[in-house]
């Protein structure tokens, strides 16, 4: 029993990264239809940038946070302007190799700046909890508890405000956001950068307990295609479910069922659920 | 007021329109006939921006907007009512009108104004008001993009095939509602396939075919034409 709520606990942990980082994609392939490969690139410099404020700046975990969610989204907002915007009329796959392209080159930048090492991020809450027979690490509830907090802020922001509405709205009917004067650029580039930021949070929050290298993004941002599929290209309520759904699979199946091949839980669950539901578990575009 | 001149719209390498020429003065209500892929749609989406002219002028009181974005063409007081209505379906049709006051969204007394003639003519959207447009039935959703349309509180409004999909005694009513539009003051460009009710409330029509315009004139003109007459009114 104990075993089983401290792996839902897990669970919920490894669910709220997920959830924050498959948001940004969510929001981004939502009003572009642009599945942005670099997303996981963003959230892997979003680390770095963290690490580097707090052992390099002297600055305290949450403010190296602040600091990198400002850089990561201004990266982001960047390469809409130089990469997507001027590709806007052009083909799909055209996007694709360009955001592959993004990908590589920020991995590469991160190589040549802070080399290949792994590198541990040291947090000021690693202090261990016990709440009655259970222990559990601060971190792990700051994580739990900055998503969700994250994760309302973001839906009040776009289901409560005129300029969140307008990423809704977009998302729903592109040409149909054009026709009653919405800026599409300006709705871009608020997207990429909420996109960046979340990237920058999920991967600061993690990386205490995990660690730090260029291509730690690979595997996120490939189970984020997997939640954003599973709960419906462009959904945001989708992104959160999925997120959550993985992690507790994740987390339950590395327990009781195979630990050896945890992130392969991802793949199969995609293929259990699109065989069930092929268009996800969300329509596309809701809130 | 809005002026086309020898426009040309591309797709690819297909001309979709070609020397295209319109003009819509003040007041009134001028119809675009013509079959589907004539180029009723495109010259809509070359004056709405969302397709870029590849040569020509589009000019709206002198002001030159062939080529600009459409937010920044919405702006100038040209809205349009796309036929596949483009309502954000999961919205409510309150967020619906909200978002169509994009425009206006910092003046909020305006924006009531807004709601309220909106409402005012269109009394189920008031009742409705709280369910999603993609609840609503085909003549509610046409009236949505209609209200939508409005409140940006437009110059000039392009309404592509408002009557499509609708039944019979909803197209009347919708014909009625532009008239009463076009009364409180906007301007009307009409693109329609009814061409028998289109042209009994339009001053006068331009005849689509192919991507030019085969045949202009007044309504009358139009209507006593034989060749009109056979391929689009059929008596």
């Amino acid at each position: 029993m104990e075993l089983l709520i401290q792996q839902l606990f897990n669970g919920l942990t490894i669910g709220s990264v997920y959830s924050l980082v498959a948001l940004g994609l969510t929001l981004v392939y939502g009003i572009l239809h642009i599945p942005n490969f670099a997303h996981g690139a963003l959230y892997m410099v979003g680390a770095y940038v963290t690490l580097t404020m707090m052992v390099q700046g002297g600055f305290h975990y949450l403010l190296a946070i602040v600091i990198s969610i400002l850089v990561v989204g201004l990266i982001s907002v960047l390469m809409e302007r130089v990469v997507f915007h001027p590709l806007r009329d052009s083909t799909p796959i055209q996007h694709k190799v360009a955001a592959i392209g993004v990908l590589l080159f920020l991995e590469a930048l991160a190589h040549y700046i802070w080399g290949a090492d792994y590198q541990q991020m040291p947090t000021p809450y690693g202090q261990v909890v016990k709440v009655f027979d259970l222990t559990f690490t601060m971190q792990r509830i700051l994580i739990v508890v900055t998503a969700i907090v994250v994760m309302i802020l973001l839906y009040l922001f776009l289901k409560k405000t005129y300029t969140g509405a307008t990423i809704i709205a977009m998302s729903q009917n592109r040409e149909g956001a054009y026709l009653v004067g919405i800026n599409a650029n300006k709705v871009a580039m608020l997207t990429f950068f909420i996109a960046g930021a979340l990237a920058a949070i999920g991967a600061s929050l993690t990386s205490p307990i995990n660690l730090v290298f260029p291509s730690m993004g690979h595997l996120v941002i490939l189970k984020a295609f997997v939640i954003i599929i599973i709960g419906g290209m462009g959904s945001v309520p989708g992104a959160i479910l999925g997120g959550y759904i993985l992690g507790f699979s994740e987390s339950l199946g590395a327990t009781y069922l195979f630990s050896d091949y945890k992130d392969l839980i991802a793949f199969v669950l995609l293929v259990i659920i699109l065989t069930v539901k092929p268009q996800g578990i969300f329509a596309k575009g809701g809130v | 007021m809005l002026e086309l001149k020898n426009v040309y719209v591309k797709y690819g390498q297909f001309t979709a329109i070609q020397n295209v020429n319109i003009q819509v003065d003040a007041g009134e209500i001028v119809v675009l006939l013509g079959a589907n892929g004539a180029g009723k749609s495109t010259t809509f989406r070359a004056i709405s921006g969302l397709s870029k002219p590849v040569s020509g002028e589009i000019q709206l009181e002198d002001q030159a907007i062939g080529g600009k974005s459409p937010d920044q063409i919405v702006k100038t007081g040209i809205v349009q009512c796309a036929e596949d209505r483009k309502l954000f379906t999961q919205m409510t049709v309150q967020e619906n009108l909200m978002m169509g006051a994009y425009v206006h969204r910092k003046k909020k007394n305006e924006m009531k104004k807004r709601f309220q003639e909106v409402y005012d003519m269109f009394p189920i959207l008031y009742e409705k008001r709280k369910d999603t447009a993609g609840s609503l039935s085909g003549g509610q959703q046409q009236m949505l993009a209609i209200g939508r349309a409005l409140m940006s509180k437009p110059k000039i409004m392009l309404l592509d095939e408002p009557s499509i999909g609708l039944a019979p005694m909803i197209v009347e009513q919708m014909f009625e509602t532009i008239k009463q539009i076009n009364r409180e003051g906007t301007t009307i460009l009409l693109a329609e396939q009814n061409a028998n009710a289109a042209l009994s409330i339009a001053s006068k029509g331009y005849v689509f075919e192919n991507g030019k315009i085969v045949v202009e004139g007044t309504s009358e003109e139009l209507f006593s034409n034989e060749e009109v007459r056979r391929a689009y009114i059929g008596a």
